[in-house]
Parts: structure tokens; sequence; C-alpha cells
């Protein structure tokens, strides 16, 4: 079976991936920098603090002082990180000692953000013009229910009826992926859109805001840009007003595209129109460090199989139904059972057993979440089981070796290939060996060499 | 967490944030500034090694250093207590403060916590004064360093009962000393607390110094080179410690 995984990658890795021209570029914006600063480790963080004010560069040699023994590996994993992402660059000189400075663009926005202190992007704007904003909580809900509106959206996609609210840019993230849409036949889920569905609210988050990242070209726009636009978005204060027109053309397309996630939520007034940043996009700020906010869990597994849902939502309902059967629901309440054919389902679609698992553990109820294990082991152990019983066959790439010339010649080569943790079987009374395809090469040479 | 203490001095109190909930540098600093204005008048004119450093020219050092910190990490705090020499007092929190635009400065060109804060110590200055008029004061009257240390210690924790582990803070007390002498408070309360004691060679550097021993958090400590203790005086003085 391929493994399809998909890696919610860190958003920084889409920032180092970037032209160091681009790159430079986006280091004259202060906040950008900031986001930059602050999704580092902790040593490499310390390390540009400590560099700040220095003009010449310092040799490797003289960093590594810095550290005590056991924070070498650290010490090499920020600089590594900082190298990545440009704010250190890299010289060597003619004794071919390496040393490192700052990015000056970057040193030069640090620096005034030291004196003049973090700021916001732009001025909220006065209530006189907005009226009263929804309160946090309803900001909350509407978020809330955008973003499984959303989702659903997703589940529903092999359904023909499909409310189409979410706009075009958005739904062609979905499709390079997500959903496989051949001419003849409606959309479907791919298997990275089952295993998408599992994923925590913020590894989604980030999957999709990387996927519309990546597919900005398409739609004419500049990556450069819209990573710029984001990093600075993540900085506007939770639930104040922020005007529209402010923003360049590129910048209010995506804050469109952002409210159909529920990222905001967009409001016009007689004059002026707005967006007020909602939970979900101070989420957005906050993986950047990767740090995961835990939603109320809802699922109560028994050891009898039977599964519990306390959640009203046809999203977790349709989530659920991805790899159990729903046998009842009620007003609050889902009923459902984790049986085999369900289970070989969610397989068929490629969800794997340990996504179920991390999925139930992760969605815990709160009376349950306090045991260890939250799901019953039985139940954990069964769905593994039921997972590898598909996978009975592995299948390995190698290469048979036989017809030895002697006895010797063929004892030496199955130690050598046990060496080098290649062997797969041997036949000593036939003399056949059988060796993973990967090193092949290196017995060739040892045979060769045998000779 | 960390307890900065700015005394003769600067003097930090940090405790970091042992919070699972959190990534593993969130730091809260807590700096005490001392205010004595016999201590700030005696190292503005001392003509020792390191002649003049004003109050003010050391605030230039050490208010970058409090953005220093709030820049590391988006849930880091700061906050500044300063201790006179009849009372101390708070005088700036950054959990509370409203984001810097939003109290863009009256006075022209100032960034908004700089002008807050040197506000608020203009403010506790005079009052302090005007504290110490009615008793005749003798000689040089020394700061109440234990005093603003215990309301630290206070707020800390404050911050960590009301946080969702209630863990124990490890709180290492790291000093800053500016004046003409060491003080053996100072050295006893970092060395008791494991925190860093610095007495700067080069004043005019001061920053380079705060952020390369004081930026640390306390995680990373364990990795760094840090400045150890060469001597400490062990004369009795009493030092709170939680």
């Amino acid at each position: 079976m391929p493994q399809v995984k998909i890696i919610a990658k860190n958003f920084m890795d889409m920032v180092a991936a970037l032209p160091a021209m681009k790159l430079d570029k986006l280091y004259e914006n202060t906040f950008i920098c900031e986001a930059v600063l602050r999704s580092l480790p902790p040593l490499a963080k310390k390390y540009v603090l400590q560099m700040l004010y220095l003009v010449g560069p310092i040799t490797a040699k003289s960093m590594e002082e810095w550290v005590l023994a056991d924070g070498l590996s650290k010490h090499r994993g920020a600089i590594d990180r900082l190298l990545q992402l440009r704010v250190f660059l890299e010289a060597t000189d003619r004794k071919k000692e390496t040393s490192y400075k700052l990015n000056p663009k970057f040193q030069d926005s640090l620096q005034k953000y030291l004196v003049y202190g973090g700021a916001v992007p732009t001025e909220p704007m006065p209530s006189i013009i907005t009226g009263r904003l929804p309160t946090l909580d309803s900001l909350e809900a509407y978020a809330l229910e955008q973003w499984e509106c959303f989702l659903l959206q997703l589940i529903s996609s092999g359904q023909p009826e499909r409310p189409s609210s979410i706009g075009s840019s958005m739904l062609k993230v979905f499709q390079r992926g997500l959903l496989s849409s051949r001419e003849s036949e409606a959309p479907k889920l791919t298997e990275s859109g089952f295993q998408f569905l599992l994923m925590d609210t913020n590894a989604q988050l980030w999957y999709i805001i990387r996927e519309y990242i990546s597919t900005s070209q398409d739609r004419g726009v500049d990556p450069a840009d819209l990573i710029s636009f984001l990093l600075e978005f993540s900085f506007h204060s939770l639930g104040e007003a922020y005007n529209l027109n402010t923003l360049s053309e590129v910048q209010r397309n995506a804050i469109k595209d952002l409210a159909d996630l529920g990222l905001v939520k967009l409001q016009q007034g007689r004059k002026e129109s707005w967006f007020i940043p909602t939970k979900l996009a101070t989420n957005l700020s906050v993986s950047l460090s990767d740090t995961s906010s835990r939603k109320q869990g809802f699922v109560v597994v028994e050891t009898n199989f039977r599964m519990y849902a306390y959640s009203s939502s046809k999203l977790h309902c349709e989530i659920l139904r991805l790899f159990s059967r729903i046998e009842y629901q009620l007003p609050n309440l889902i009923v459902a059972a984790i049986t085999k054919e369900s289970l070989y389902n969610a397989f068929e679609n490629g969800i794997t057993a340990e996504q179920i698992i991390s999925f139930l553990q992760q969605n815990a109820h709160p009376r349950v979440a306090e045991k260890t294990p939250s799901v019953p082991e039985n139940v954990s152990d069964q769905i593994r089981l039921w997972e590898t019983d598909r996978n009975r066959v592995e299948m390995i790439p190698s290469h048979l070796y036989e017809d030895f010339p002697s006895k010797d010649v063929f004892e030496a080569a199955s130690d050598f290939a046990r060496e080098i943790g290649g062997l797969l079987w041997e036949d000593s009374k036939k003399m056949r060996l059988i060796v993973r395809g990967e090193s092949h090469q290196d017995m060739r040479d040892f045979l060769r060499r045998q000779k | 967490m960390q307890l900065l203490c700015n005394s003769c001095r600067v003097f930090l109190l940090m405790a970091s944030t042992a919070s699972k909930l959190y990534s593993d540098d969130v730091s809260l600093v807590v700096v005490l500034l001392d205010t004595n204005p016999f201590f700030w008048a005696i190292a503005k004119n001392s003509n020792n090694s390191n002649p003049n450093l004003s109050f003010s020219k050391f605030l230039n050092h050490v208010l970058p250093f409090l953005n220093s910190i709030l820049l590391l990490n988006q849930i880091n705090q700061v906050v500044v207590i300063a201790t006179g020499v009849n009372s101390c007092g708070y005088i700036y929190d950054s959990s509370s403060s409203p984001p810097a635009s939003a109290a863009k400065s009256e006075n022209g060109n100032m960034p908004g916590i700089f002008s807050r804060v040197i506000q608020k110590l203009e403010e506790f200055v005079i009052k302090d004064q005007q504290l110490s008029k009615d008793e005749s004061v003798v000689g040089n009257p020394s700061s109440l360093l234990s005093g603003s240390l215990s309301l630290a210690l206070c707020y800390i924790q404050r911050v960590f009962r009301s946080g969702p582990l209630h863990p124990h803070p490890r709180v290492p007390i790291d000093s800053c000393v500016v004046g003409a002498q060491h003080s053996a408070f100072l050295q006893q309360a970092s060395y008791i607390t494991g925190g860093v004691y610095i007495k700067p060679q080069h004043l005019d550097g001061l920053f380079q110094y705060l952020t390369m021993v004081f930026a640390t958090d306390l995680q990373s400590r364990s990795f760094l080179q840090l400045p150890r203790p060469v001597g400490v005086d062990f004369r009795a003085s009493y030092v709170p410690h939680s």
C-alpha cells in the first residue's frame, strides 16, 4: 500500500523555499522579521539577538564557544535553520574558515523593532464608523460554522447537490490533492483528502494555506506577496475591524478567500467595508510556532467497539462515518459502531489505523480523556490488527544471487549481506541469496573484489 | 520566568512558564530598576573606570532590552518594578498594556513603551521623593531592594496560580550591577537561586550584556556558556526566596 502522508509542513519552510532575492525583499518588512524570528528554535533566536548590533561577521568556531558540550547538536540545528531562512549569511575566507553574519536587511528591521517596539500593521477602525462589532463569542461561532461548512463541502463534494458558497480559488485549492476530478465523473475525495479530514484544525488550516500559497502563481499572484501579507495578517488583533479599502488588490482578494474559510468576517458599512479577524486567524499565527490549541473532545469509545459522540454537528457525523457505522443519531448524540467492514472501507480510502486511533485520542470526551489510554486498548489493538490483515504481503525490491563458484565465496557474500543489513533470505544448500535491491551495488562491488 | 534585578544596579528576575501548553521558551521577566537618586548621582559623577552612566543613558540600554524580550515570543511578558528609597511600585506590565499603536505617544516621536515607562518612572520618583521629605536623611539611604523583590515574587506566584497547571516556578534572580561596588546581597541572591550575577566592565555596551546574558530563556541556559560567579560575598544578608 503506498504511504500517502500529508505532512502539515511548517509555514516557515515555505518562506525558506523562496528565492534569495525575494526573501531579502521580505525582510524589509518588520512584521515578517518578527514572525520569522519567533518561529526559530530558542537557541537561534538567542543568536540573532546577540548578533543584532555586531557589524562584522563572527567565525563559526567562536560561535561554538558560546555553547556547552551537550548543546552542540542544538547549536548546529539552530545554525542550519538560520542559514535556511537566510537570517544568517555564510562566508568563507581565504583560510577556509566559515563565518556568519546577520542578513543586513533582517538586522536593520529588527534594530528598528527594538527601538520602536511591536506595533500593529494597520490601525483598527474607530467604532464610530463601524458601529457595534460582533462579540468574541459570536465571532468564534461564526468562524466555526464557516469552517465546518467548508469541510462539509469537501465531504459532500462527491454528491451532486452542492451549495457553492466557496469561492472558486479556494475550490481550486482542494482540487489539487484533496479532490480528484475527472471530466466525466463527479469529484471524489482522494486518499489525502480522507486523511485531511482526520487532522486537527490547525494542521488542516496549514495544509489549506500552504496549498493556497503554492497555487497562487496559477492565479497570477506572486507567492512572496501572499506570504508577506499572510504573515502580516497574523499580527492583526482578534475582533477588531480593519479597513478593506487600504489593502491592495491582491490582498483584498486574499481576504475574500480567507473569509470563505472563516478566518475573517467581512462587514459592510454605509461607505466603508472592513474585515474582522476571528480566532482561526490568530491560530494562524500560533501555528507559526507549531503549538496547537486543543478543542474540547466529544467521543467516547467503549470496549465493545461502540462509539458515542456527543455532538450535533453534521461534520462530526460525516467524519465518523469515514471509519465507523452510524447506528442512530439523537439531537445531541451520535451512536456508532466500529466494525471490520467500516474499517476496511476506511483503509480502502487510504486512511491508516494510526490516523483513526490518533483522531479518537485527540477528540476524546473530557471524561475519558483523563484516563490512559483514552481509547480502550483492545479496540486500538484490533484496529491495528485489521489493518495489518490487509497487508500480509510486503513487497521489497530485491535481487537473487546464485551460481556461487564455491562455498567460501557464498558464505562470505551472505555474511557481507547480513552485515550491511540487506540479507532477506538464504539457502546454503543450493547456495542462493536474496538481498534487498538497494544493497545491490554494494554486493556487486563486494563480489567483484572476491574474484 | 526570570527576575532581572537591575540594581546599582540592574536587577532581573526571570521565571519560565513551564506550562506544557506553550512551546518551551516562554519567559516572564520581571525587571527591578533601582531608582535611588543618591546612587545615580554618584554613578553619574564617579570618575573611576566607568564614568558617566546617567540614569537616562542607562534607560537607553534597558528599554530596548525589554523590547527584545517581547520580540522573542508572542506570549513573553515583561513587568517593570521600580525600587526607590521609600517605596516600590509597578511601572509597566506588557500583559495589561494596550498595543503600542493604540497609545501613540503624545510627546513627538518617542515610541509607545518608552514614553509609558518613562512617564510612570517620573511619577514614581517624584512620589518617592516626597515620602522622604518628612524624615531627615542621613548619608546615602539604600534602596528597598527586598521590598521590590517581594513584590516581584508575589507577582510571579500570582501568575502561576492563575495558570492552568500550577507548576512550582523556578525563579532565578539575575543581577546586573552597574555601580562602583559589588553588591553582596545580589551576589547571594543570584547564587542561591541559580541566576547570573554580572558587573559589566564596559557600560557603553550594557545592552549587549543584557541581551547576551539575561535574554536567555531558562531552557537554553542549560546549553549555553553563561558567566559564572567569580566569588560570592557570603557576609550575612537576607534574601527572600520563594
